[in-house]
């Protein structure tokens, strides 16, 4: 069965680099939004979303990212996405996403946006 | 006839059983003279269909569950049709609005955007009730 993996990386200036590979669905969606809301918990908020791994996301995943957004922007964070495959990309600008999230080519680039 | 390619799936309410239904969409497509072209974007508004039924037809997520969601896959070299059938409450997705996505963002709504999505993508999106099955929703995408 498709899964999620989460890897969660401490940056410096900190920020933290969450790198996911798999499938970001209405199945596992819950995983990160848990991951995510753990890293809030421990005052990172400046989180760079690595989906160079990721092979496919639906809307209830790129809604985790939705539900995140104003959470870190309001504690001083952002949530930078950045190494989109073709397909994930697709989703994004789908939902329109490509105009509210910083959307950069990798990591070295994501971290200059904070 | 040759290119046509036709799949049914049964599948148990459970969001574990989306990666057997983008499968099954992948296979159909493959098998047919539709285009690859679009298959990302088709994969996703019936997994996007699919996962509007688990969460709103049936609200059920015991993992015991019986209840199950049946899917009619056909394409060809001018289109590619689903339809889905469930038998939970009666869900009109043409009774959502398309939400506005920087009011969405802005208020935190993590859910709502699949079935815009499935409007983005397909050409037609139709909810029906059959007797004796319930809810039917047919979505069709024509080759351009």
């Amino acid at each position: 069965m498709p899964e999620l993996d989460i890897k969660n990386v401490d940056l410096d200036d900190g920020i933290t680099q969450v790198s996911l590979s798999g499938f970001l669905d209405a199945h596992t969606f819950e995983q990160l939004d848990e991951s995510i809301g753990d890293l809030f918990n421990e005052g990172k908020f400046k989180l760079i979303i690595d989906l160079a791994g990721l092979e496919y996301i639906s809307s209830a995943g790129a809604g985790v990212f939705i539900g995140s957004l104003a959470e870190a922007q309001e504690n001083g964070g952002n949530i930078v996405i950045t190494s989109t495959t073709p397909n994930v990309f697709e989703v994004f600008d789908l939902l329109g996403l490509t105009q509210i999230f910083s959307m950069v080519d990798d990591v070295e680039s994501a971290k200059k946006v904070f | 006839m040759t290119g046509t390619s036709h799949k049914e799936l049964i599948i148990p309410n459970l969001t574990k059983h989306l990666s057997s239904v983008r499968d099954a969409v992948t296979a159909v497509v493959q098998e047919s003279e539709f285009p690859n072209t679009d298959m990302h974007r088709i994969i996703l508004a019936v997994d996007e269909a699919v996962a509007n039924i688990m969460e709103h037809a049936y609200e059920n997520r015991d993992p015991e569950s019986k209840l199950t969601i049946n899917l009619m896959l056909d394409a060809d070299s001018t289109k590619f049709e689903v339809r889905i059938q469930d038998s939970g409450k009666e869900f009109d997705p043409s009774d959502i609005q398309t939400p506005d996505i920087e009011t969405h963002v802005a208020a935190g709504k993590r859910s709502g955007l699949g079935i815009f999505l499935m409007r983005q993508i397909m050409d037609e999106v139709k909810y029906t009730f059959v007797s004796g099955v319930k809810n039917e929703l047919k979505m069709i995408k024509y080759v351009r």
